[in-house]
């Protein structure tokens, strides 16, 4: 059981409306909602309600159970599902991108898709804001910095752009 | 009344008597007095006449004798006056003679006072201009000889002037040699100065200019790139990163 819910986890496919770890604790948040939705209309159900209660699903995690075929009729299945999605919230490779300005959420999603088609298919990002980067991204993996940003390439060009000027001076 | 009492009475008497009679019924007092009356009224009536024809012979006749006494008085008054003005003529004539006499007399009194006075003064200013001249002459001679004086005076001082000139422009030379010296000397230190400073400018210009640049770019495309705009360079750039980072991930 475990072995099948660690496989069915590392399976998962993630959305493109799914970017950040916080967008998967949503997704774990929302299956307990439905979950206990669910229940409770199962036990009305046995008491004589006829009253059939449709769980209303937000579009992450309408997306997400349509693209992992996954059926939330089974209080079982409901449960293995929350449980997996959970270990998924503390496993999920996680990239830190910080941005000169604030990103929007299409430009997230393409960043993702590219991580997750590129590095990791479940990789998630953790979106930070520093203006003094003027540009590019300043990218933080679990054991090291990648410092794609203007600011950085511009330091970098320093001794360039100073040969550039003596040789401007020179040639006059 | 009286009228009647020179009138000659008639010697007959009876008829003289009967006649008085009637004269007496006749005239009566009434009558009389009516005839008196008319008597005065035609006496006055004579006595009027009689004197407006008196009065116009009168007025004739002294307005006859007016004219007669107006042409007689002025016949004698042109007369008259013509003695007087050939009288008045001849005793104004004799004044007026005498009078130009005694001014002919102090004319030529005044006249040969004048010339006397002014023989006087032709000779004080003969005197004068004697002296004058005199005086003028010694004063020419006295200045004459002080020009002289000062002129030999003014030429040793303008000889010793164009020595000292001559020195001042041995040593302005000397002086404009030195100085066009230094001014070359300067103009080499300066110039070496100048260009130190040129080269020290130049590099910090430079090393600042690439300062300006960063900060001119950094201000200028800060605010410019949206995240969609920087999407394509950011994923080239993880692309060029990729292995990094997806060693890194498997670690």
């Amino acid at each position: 059981m475990s072995e099948q819910v660690i496989n069915a986890q590392s399976d998962f496919v993630l959305p493109a409306s799914v970017v950040t770890k916080v967008d998967v604790a949503r997704l774990a948040i929302e299956a307990e909602r439905i979950d206990n939705e669910l229940t409770a209309s199962d036990v009305r159900s046995k008491i004589g309600s006829t009253a059939q209660v449709k769980p209303v699903m937000t579009q992450q995690f309408s997306d997400f159970i349509q693209q992992n075929n996954v059926s939330l009729d089974n209080s079982h299945d409901r449960t293995d599902l929350i449980k997996q999605l959970r270990q998924l919230k503390d496993r999920v490779p996680m990239i830190h991108m910080t941005f000169a300005v604030t990103a929007d959420l299409e430009s997230l999603q393409q960043l993702t898709q590219w991580l997750r088609t590129s590095v990791h298919p479940q990789a998630v990002i953790a979106v930070g804001l520093q203006p003094a980067l003027v540009a590019g991204v300043y990218l933080r993996t679990p054991n090291h910095v990648h410092d794609l940003s203007l600011r950085a390439m511009l330091d970098g060009g320093h001794d360039l752009l100073v040969e550039e000027l003596g040789a401007l001076r020179g040639s006059r | 009344m009286g009228l009647f009492q020179h009138k000659k009475k008639s010697n007959n008497g009876s008829s003289d008597d009967d006649t008085g009679a009637i004269e007496e019924r006749f005239f009566d007092e009434n009558f009389r007095e009516e005839l008196r009356n008319h008597g005065r009224w035609y006496f006055e009536k004579i006595i009027t006449e009689n004197g407006d024809v008196f009065k116009k012979e009168l007025d004739t006749t002294v307005e006859q004798i007016s004219i007669q006494l107006k042409e007689h008085v002025i016949k004698q008054l042109d007369i008259t006056i013509e003695q007087v003005n050939i009288e008045l003529k001849d005793h104004v004539t004799k004044r007026l003679d005498e009078q130009f006499l005694e001014y002919s007399r102090a004319l030529k009194d005044a006249q040969d006072l004048a010339m006397q006075s002014l023989n006087r003064s032709a000779q004080a200013l003969e005197e004068q201009h004697h002296q004058i001249s005199a005086t003028l002459e010694e004063n020419v001679k006295k200045q004459e000889t002080e020009l002289n004086a000062a002129f030999e005076e003014n030429k040793a001082h303008i000889a010793s002037m164009k020595d000292a000139q001559n020195t001042a422009m041995e040593s302005l030379n000397r002086s404009a040699q030195a100085l066009e010296e230094q001014h070359n000397q300067l103009n080499d230190t300066l110039k070496s100065n100048v260009a130190k400073q040129e080269e020290v400018l130049v590099t910090g210009f430079e090393s600042n200019m690439a300062q300006i640049v960063e900060h001119y770019l950094l201000g200028a495309l800060g605010n410019q790139y949206d995240m969609k705009a920087q999407i394509p360079s950011i994923i080239q750039e993880l692309e060029a990163n990729k292995k990094a980072i997806v060693d890194d991930m498997k670690l």
